[in-house]
């Protein structure tokens, strides 16, 4: 109701929103196309005016939502990724590529030295575009709203474009998830001594992993309030060898720079 | 209040009986663990269990609970109906019954009584049993060891019999109608009593017990300890989901996919999470660890005893284990053990 | 579960199913969770930032039993983007319709600064403790506000008007950052210009156009002249601002117990349930908002 002219009772128009797919395997818009019992609900409510996964319509020139899955690899997409938020009043970032550079950032690590390795001395070749070092898209520009996971959830996302289209008080969370594991009774790996990363991990998915009885591996990524050193002693008090926490950290959080700070105060 | 005994073998009747009209839960094995759940036969039931990993208040305030539904169009409340389910609590320790007596304090008996968790715990008969300390647990030390009201039955074991405390009619109906109890004996009356003074002579020492400890948290509030103790903080509230009297929540809505109605719902939230204090406009009350861990400690040992003249630590031990970074209050116990032998020199 | 279980239910339904015809009292005392409707009847803009909304709630019965104190607070509630507590700027003998002013600060404040005259938004309360407004009675009083303070002091300082010939001296000092935040001036300077009120407006910022104070509201202090064995002190705004008002009031001798003071926290259920607005063992939600300075000082963490 809100925001509706009194005067003639006609709600303002549905927002323009567009769908663009960087570095990433696109599995996290394909699990958009999964909310099929509600999609027709969600598109409703929206005017969906580009979705590269959909169809092959060319971007267009306005538009209100920009939902960006994947992470920024190359001078293009970071060129696109500014181009997106100047005209979007709303960024949403989907998926753990996206939101923490996710698989893409692995490669960060030796990123001079490794296309070499591939590529040979001939160099990358010019259909990948202008290689940059692998970054999130919240590192190029300011991002409204995230949506975490290695893929997402179906319903996290339609629940984040809720809030971006009718605007919502759920302030964003940065506990760590083993409150999550609690509240679900189920057995701590650190008491068996097997590494989970839940310990630093940002909350959110109710520790779905766990539930179906594997550790964590992070692909939430690391809480902004995560503890690094107090969790590499916990590693210690249980047996759980901490290399093999933060090598484990790297798979999601390589271009994270508390992990940078971490590995550099040690 | 009324007394009897009945053998260890009637339990399975007893636990039947309950069944006929309500849902029983009942400590059962998870893994290495324990956990509360829905059982259905007396088998499953594990009655000489350690602990639980988190205490049965989720049958009180379940991590999360829809209070109203709404239609968004019209910003109006819809027709909605918390379907609240009788049961039975099977072998509740002493402390959770404690903690359940914390609880009605603030959604019971307060000027403003939650009308979810009324329904609940009127709905609800807690059968409680008695147990031995293990390492971890101080009940003892906040007098949660002995629980005085706030069940319906509480089964003391004396050794293949029980001793019964009964406080209710309803449940005295179905024990005596599933059950033969009987008036105790002389010789189960001193097995209770031994039963007792075993209990008590096997807390862990070496948790030390403070009497002034309330005193204490004002004292040394500003104390370099709490940088230490919060700096270790790993914000992951397994500490609130675990206690037993921990009842913070947050209060959401939930839209459906079609963006017209939805569901306003409670959410289990902890003071230990970092936007616990966080108000409109971006100012952060407690933003780090130290603030929050020191708060929820201050909470537990000082300001609720201060309003409610009880303790909100009930002592079951069970954050001991769920904390990674070893915060809880035995660690404060501890400190201000240390400060009474400082002083000394 | 048994199929025998006498499943009993809690429950929330519309205005229209309402059962048996009952109190507005015993209706919002049956579950304080749930909102009731109230429609925007007035929206005037105070600043670039602030709105102040007045609200006519829609059932009369909920209507005729609401009734505040001035400091008390309300939850507002906009189904689906969520609910937040805002302190009543109205005095409690405007009956029928309740005031409060609203910042743009948030998620929740952005929607409802887009709503619009004749709109519906939920209303619970009121919650808290307010103002001593009896005890005042027959006292001196100064009230000092500091940006969006002066929301709940509005309620006071209203109150206070409207039954002026009860109060002795009455002095305002309200401080902005810039005379364009300045809320609720010319309201004031009628007041001042009938001698009602003693008011000091004082900005950080001046522009061309201001004939007030400039400096913190500390400054008006300088030259203040306070009865002391006779004065109630109020103060609300942001954070930072409390001690140094406080240490003021002090200096002038007014006791520990008649300095007053609102404190801002996000309380959710504004029932002393869930712990949001908790500064160490007290609950701002039922023990406050208001509390005296001496009662605040007892607090740890107030300040």
């Amino acid at each position: 109701m809100e925001g509706r002219c009194i005067a003639c009772e006609e709600r303002p128009a549905p927002p323009r929103v567009v769908v663009v797919g960087l570095a990433s395997c696109f599995g996290c818009q394909l699990q958009v196309t999964n909310a099929e019992a509600h999609l027709v609900d969600v598109l409703g409510q929206i005017d969906l005016r580009y979705w590269q996964l959909a169809s092959s319509d060319p971007m267009p020139e306005d538009f209100d939502v920009a939902v960006i899955e994947g992470a920024v690899t190359t001078e293009e997409s970071e060129n696109l990724v500014r181009a997106l938020r100047e005209k979007a009043s709303t960024v949403v970032a989907i998926g753990a590529c996206a939101t923490t550079a996710g698989i893409p950032g692995m490669a960060a690590a030796g990123f001079l030295s490794r296309p070499v390795e591939v590529y040979g001395e001939g160099g990358v070749p010019a259909a990948c575009g202008e290689m940059v070092s692998p970054r999130p898209v919240s590192a190029v520009v300011d991002v409204d709203c995230e949506v975490r996971c290695c893929p997402i959830d179906t319903m996290d996302f339609v629940d984040a474009l809720q809030g971006v289209l009718h605007g919502s008080n759920k302030a964003p969370r940065s506990s760590t998830m083993c409150g999550d594991c609690k509240r679900n009774e189920t057995e701590c790996f650190f008491a068996q001594g097997r590494l989970c990363l839940g310990l630093v991990t940002q909350a959110g998915c109710g520790a779905r992993c766990v539930n179906l009885g594997r550790p964590c591996n992070g692909c939430r990524g690391l809480s902004p309030d995560a503890n690094l050193e107090s969790a590499r002693q916990a590693c210690g008090r249980y047996g759980v060898p901490v290399e093999g926490f933060d090598r484990a950290l790297e798979m999601f959080n390589q271009t994270n720079p508390a992990l940078e700070d971490g590995r550099a105060s040690r | 209040m009324l007394y009897r005994v009945i053998d260890a073998g009637e339990l399975p009747a007893l636990v039947s009986a309950f069944m006929e009209t309500y849902e029983v839960v009942a400590p059962v094995k998870r893994g290495q663990s324990y956990a509360f759940e829905a059982v259905e036969s007396f088998d499953e039931i594990e009655l000489d269990y350690p602990t639980t990993i988190a205490s049965p208040k989720k049958y009180f305030l379940p991590p999360k609970e829809t209070l109203l539904e709404f239609d968004a169009r019209e910003n109006m409340v819809a027709d909605f109906a918390a379907e609240i389910t009788p049961r039975v609590i099977f072998g509740a320790h002493a402390c959770d019954i404690n903690a359940l007596n914390r609880l009605d304090l603030v959604f019971k008996d307060g000027r403003y009584p939650d009308p979810y968790y009324v329904a609940r715990r009127e709905a609800t008969l807690v059968v409680g049993v008695s147990c031995m300390p293990h390492e971890t647990c101080f009940c003892h030390l906040w007098g949660s060891d002995e629980a005085r009201f706030g069940y319906d039955l509480f089964l003391q074991d004396i050794g293949g019999k029980y001793l019964v405390s009964i406080s209710s009619v309803e449940a005295a109906n179905i024990l005596e109608a599933a059950c033969n109890p009987r008036v105790a004996t002389d010789a189960e009356r001193i097995e209770f009593r031994h039963a007792t003074r075993r209990r008590q002579a096997a807390f862990n020492p070496d948790i030390p017990s403070i009497q002034e400890v309330a005193m204490l948290m004002d004292a040394f509030h500003k104390d370099p300890f709490w940088d230490e103790l919060g700096g270790r903080c790993l914000s992951c509230t397994a500490c609130s989901a675990v206690c037993p009297t921990c009842f913070c929540f947050d209060i959401q809505d939930a839209l459906d996919p079609d963006g017209e109605t939805g569901r306003r719902e409670r959410v289990q939230d902890a003071c230990t999470s970092p936007q616990f204090a966080l108000v409109a406009g971006g100012h952060n009350f407690r933003p780090d660890g130290r603030g929050r861990v020191r708060h929820r400690m201050y909470h537990k040992l000082n300001g609720f005893l201060a309003t409610h003249d009880h303790m909100l630590c009930v002592g079951c031990g069970r954050c001991v284990s769920a904390c990674k970074a070893n915060i809880n209050p035995i660690e404060v116990l501890k400190f201000f053990e240390r400060k009474g032998t400082e002083d000394a020199q | 579960m048994p199929s025998s279980c006498a499943v009993s239910t809690v429950q929330v339904r519309p205005l229209a199913c309402g059962p048996a015809p009952k109190t507005g009292a015993q209706l919002m005392a049956e579950n304080p969770y749930r909102p009731w409707p109230a429609r925007i009847t007035s929206i005037t803009d105070l600043t670039a930032t602030e709105k102040l909304f007045e609200f006519r709630l829609v059932d009369e019965r909920i209507r005729d039993a609401f009734s505040h104190e001035p400091g008390q607070f309300v939850e507002v509630s906009i189904f689906g983007v969520g609910e937040a507590p805002i302190s009543i700027s109205s005095s409690p003998s405007k009956r029928g319709f309740i005031e409060l002013t609203v910042r743009r600060t948030g998620a929740f404040t952005e929607v409802l600064h887009r709503m619009q005259c004749g709109d519906i938004v939920g209303l619970r309360g009121p919650f808290g403790r307010g103002f001593p407004f009896e005890a005042m009675k027959g006292h001196d009083i100064l009230l000092v506000a500091g940006g969006l303070g002066i929301a709940p002091l509005r309620s006071l300082i209203n109150n206070i008007h409207d039954e002026r010939s009860e109060f002795g001296k009455v002095t305002i000092i309200y401080g902005a950052k810039t005379p364009a935040e300045v809320m609720f001036r010319s309201q004031f300077e009628m007041w001042r210009h009938r001698r009602d009120f003693d008011l000091y407006l004082t900005v950080d910022h001046p522009d061309d156009t201001w004939d007030g104070e400039v400096g913190l509201v500390t400054k008006p202090f300088e030259h203040l002249e306070i009865d002391a064995s006779n004065t109630f002190g109020a103060v609300c705004g942001p954070p930072v601002m409390y001690r140094f008002v406080i240490d003021e009031m002090r200096k002038k001798n007014i006791s520990y117990d008649r300095i007053y003071v609102s404190f801002e926290r996000h309380m959710k259920c504004g029932m002393g349930k869930c712990g949001h607005c908790q500064i160490g063992h007290q609950y701002v939600c039922i023990d406050g908002p208001v509390f005296n300075y001496w009662e605040a000082k007892n607090i740890q963490g107030s300040m």
